[in-house]
């Protein structure tokens, strides 16, 4: 008995590290290198179509963005800027509403820090209740209700 | 004045006329026979849910004769429809626009209280049912009022038209449109019956769990339903679109998505309050909040609200959804606090690592995800009341918060579906738990093999891998001990919609993290490659009919059948929709558009080619979760009556037996 738990304990230690490890080489490993298509859909996947109600330009088939998506792939083919410069040389040229991702400051910064807040607050209600739930323990019973049960159960052999 | 708008008009607003009469009395009878128990009235109550459901498909059927017929002296006709139009997209055209979907609301919602007054038929003796059945009389009427008034579907339109435009050409592009807005609406709408119920167990006091068994098959029924109308649509969106996306977090998707968060949570935490009697306002404000939610998302989405705020005055549906949201919200709270002392539930959860401890961490989970999704939703809405500025929260925003609850909510589920109720020990959960994590390092390491990166997408295949190895793990032991009969019932078709979502999970992030993507400038007699696939233009037609002129380039893939990209101009929209066509695969899809300008020469086309990873598997898990939706619907083993620790319920013993 001692020795399969020990085995089991062995076993899952394998499991985890055998985990971790292929989570530690796989997300750091090399994916190779990005193409200009690559960096294209990545850079217009952030920006917002100028026109539409909340279509990112690489989504949208419309002319304001593909405006923009022409823009960000002669920027790319140029090879002078970097991806954040051309987001930001973009918003220079199109506006803040161009933008896709809420900013992280001002009023903007509330829809970042409303869920964390609430999961939060969630988490803590539950483990809040969790703790009350163990101090009133439902499952006590009386000595007098366990010796009605085994009475029972005497009577029913 | 009534005639102004000919026969079809004429007739369509008796229909709906009548309809809100139905409803009213219907709702009077089944209410006042419910307070005084009387009898008589009582049995007046299936007439007028018959009465309503007859004026609805009426007011339908109306809408679809003109359509059919063309009758452009409706406002609506002459605003999605045309002559032009083939006549499955005419049919469906109906549905089009705001105020035939409002139309086809009335009909789905009389629809199911004709059905839910049929299914308790020989319960009507019972004060509960007439209840229940007097709040889906009065949300009908409410959405009765709705089409006569503010979403008038008969309304005259002006003199004089001839033909009209027909509905968007991207809802004539594709016949899933004949499908996605019926099945979605028969899961959105469904979501009335649990609420009607929960709204008369309220009143009555009886808040025992017979109301819930009762309803929970409708409640499964409208959640399939939901499921499947999402799925749908995404599938639409990749056929249609032409980005090559499913899912874009538009404000519409969100609104159909809000109500299934919820119910999905509700389908969960409801095993707690069937098992162990507790959760009992959790679950209640869960099935208000879902019902609440697919008319705070009508409203958002239809009322122009979301576009912007100062459309809000231009639409005149938006203040009616709203109030009655506002209605619902102030009932039900008022009605939950009024009884709240019957609603407080004995017992206690003893310890987390449990099978009710991992259904509360499920819904704290849902709950967040929610929160998430309406936050990204009506925040520019915010914004732009308190500062006047616009903003935009897309898919970045909604990615970066939603993965990583994804992810957890996947490692829920690996766990969650082998621990028992109450508590589980180390060694129980070691031995359980075994084979399932191999399975999960298996995949990992599968997919580490096969050059996977990003910590996001390995942790959910790996993730996905062992929560698969739980979810085959009690199939498999069912249908051990039971033969195929363990596959039926709440947990094993449970286990099988839970295969469903991980393999849509996976396909997600496969889809999602590793499309890539080439614009090739094709040349006749030329061949291109990309990503190990050769591309030879075959030719660049066009296609002429009287409403559209479509450009396709015929390019052939890896020298075998010829695929057809296209660009279609609708003449009398003006518009120009992309038609993208695709090779499907078991590992990836190969997705072709044809870029614009739309005149291309004839041995020349430039097309975009995207490669997307395990995209067929989103549709293969949907088709998962329906069937074990379905499954999950059938009686399971047989178990013994649930416990009922403050009232006594004998209608839900009742209607065990009528199941």
């Amino acid at each position: 008995m001692k020795t399969t738990s020990v085995q089991n304990k062995w076993s899952w230690l394998l499991v985890v590290l055998s985990a971790v490890a292929l989570l530690a080489f796989g997300s750091t490993r090399d994916s190779g290198p990005r193409t200009q298509a690559d960096r294209i859909d990545a850079i217009t996947k952030v920006l917002a179509c100028p026109t539409c109600s909340g279509e990112s330009v690489y989504v949208s088939r419309a002319s304001g963005a593909e405006a923009i998506r022409a823009e960000v792939a002669r920027q790319i083919a140029a090879g002078q800027r970097s991806d954040d410069d051309i987001i930001a040389y973009i918003e220079a040229r199109f506006g803040s509403r161009v933008l896709l991702v809420p900013r992280s400051t001002g009023l903007d910064a509330l829809i970042w820090v409303l869920p964390v807040f609430v999961l939060v607050c969630a988490v803590g209600t539950l483990g809040f209740a969790f703790r009350r739930w163990k101090v009133v323990g439902s499952d006590s019973i009386s000595e007098e209700d366990a010796q009605l049960v085994e009475r029972a159960l005497r009577e029913d052999r | 004045m009534f005639f102004a708008s000919g026969i079809n008009g004429a007739l369509g607003r008796a229909f709906l006329l009548v309809g809100i009469i139905g409803s009213l009395f219907g709702a009077i009878a089944a209410i006042t026979s419910a307070r005084q128990r009387d009898q008589a009235v009582a049995k007046l109550v299936p007439r007028f849910a018959i009465l309503v459901f007859a004026a609805s498909l009426g007011a339908f059927a109306v809408m679809e004769r003109a359509m059919i017929t063309r009758d452009f002296s409706l406002e609506y006709v002459q605003k999605v429809g045309s002559y032009s139009t083939p006549a499955a997209y005419n049919f469906a055209a109906v549905w089009s626009a705001l105020e035939g979907s409002i139309l086809m609301w009335v009909l789905i919602l009389a629809g199911y209280t004709l059905g839910v007054t049929y299914w308790l038929r020989k319960k009507m003796d019972d004060v509960l049912s007439r209840y229940a059945l007097g709040v889906m009389f009065i949300v009908s009427m409410f959405f009765f009022l709705l089409s006569f008034g503010p979403a008038n579907p008969f309304a005259a339109g002006p003199e004089g038209v001839l033909d009209g435009p027909g509905p968007n050409p991207l809802l004539q592009n594709h016949l899933l449109v004949m499908f996605h807005p019926p099945l979605l609406y028969l899961g959105y709408v469904g979501m009335t019956v649990p609420f009607a119920f929960a709204i008369a167990a309220l009143i009555t006091g009886r808040l025992g769990e017979g109301w819930l068994l009762a309803t929970r098959r409708w409640t499964l029924f409208a959640w399939g339903f939901l499921t499947i109308g999402i799925i749908l649509g995404s599938w639409w969106s990749y056929e249609v679109l032409g980005w090559s996306g499913v899912w874009a977090w538009d404000p519409v998707e969100n609104a159909s998505f809000l109500p299934w968060i919820t119910a999905t949570a509700y389908i969960h935490s409801v095993l707690v309050q069937e098992r162990r009697g507790m959760l009992r306002v959790w679950n209640l404000s869960l099935l208000v909040a879902t019902f609440s939610l697919t008319i705070l998302g009508t409203f958002l989405t239809r009322s122009g609200v979301v576009n912007s705020v100062h459309a809000f005055s231009q639409s005149a549906i938006g203040p009616w959804l709203l109030a009655f949201f506002a209605v619902i919200i102030i009932v039900s709270v008022g009605l939950i606090g009024w009884r709240g002392d019957r609603l407080h539930s004995p017992g206690s959860i003893d310890s987390p690592l449990s099978r009710e401890g991992a259904f509360l961490a499920n819904n704290v989970l849902f709950a967040v995800f929610a929160f998430v999704v309406l936050l990204g939703t009506v925040f520019p809405l915010v914004v732009e009341a308190l500062q006047s500025r616009t903003i935009v929260v897309g898919e970045p925003f909604f990615d970066q918060l939603t993965i990583p609850i994804g992810i957890t909510m996947l490692t829920i589920m690996a766990i969650a579906p082998v621990l028992p109720w109450r508590k589980a020990s180390q060694e129980l959960l070691s031995k359980r738990l075994f084979w399932p994590a191999w399975s999960g390092v298996l995949a990992l390491a599968g997919s580490v093999w096969v050059g996977a990166t990003g910590l996001a997408p390995l942790l959910t295949f790996g993730l996905g891998g062992f929560a698969a190895g739980s979810a085959l793990r009690q199939v498999v032991l069912a249908t051990r001990r039971q033969g195929l009969r363990g596959l039926v019932g709440r947990a094993n078709g449970g286990m099988i919609v839970h295969l469903g979502v991980i393999i849509i999970s996976v396909a997600l992030a496969a889809s999602n993290s590793f499309t890539h993507s080439q614009e090739l400038n094709l040349e006749a007699g030329k061949v291109a490659s990309f990503s190990g696939h050769t591309f030879e233009l075959v030719d660049v037609v066009e296609e002429k009919t009287d409403r559209a002129t479509a450009v396709k380039a015929l390019v052939k893939i890896d020298g075998g059948k010829a695929y057809a990209p296209a660009i279609t101009k609708y003449v009398l929209q003006g518009m120009n929709v992309g038609t993208p066509s695709v090779k499907t695969g078991l590992a990836y899809d190969v997705y072709l558009t044809l870029e614009p300008p739309v005149r291309q020469d004839e041995n020349k086309a430039r097309i975009k080619v995207f490669i997307k990873p395990l995209l067929l598997w989103l549709w293969i898990g949907g088709g998962l979760m329906a069937l074990g939706t379905v499954l999950a619907a059938f009686p399971g083993r047989r178990r013994r009556n649930p416990t009922s620790p403050t009232s006594e319920d004998d209608f839900a013993a009742d209607l065990l037996v009528m199941l």
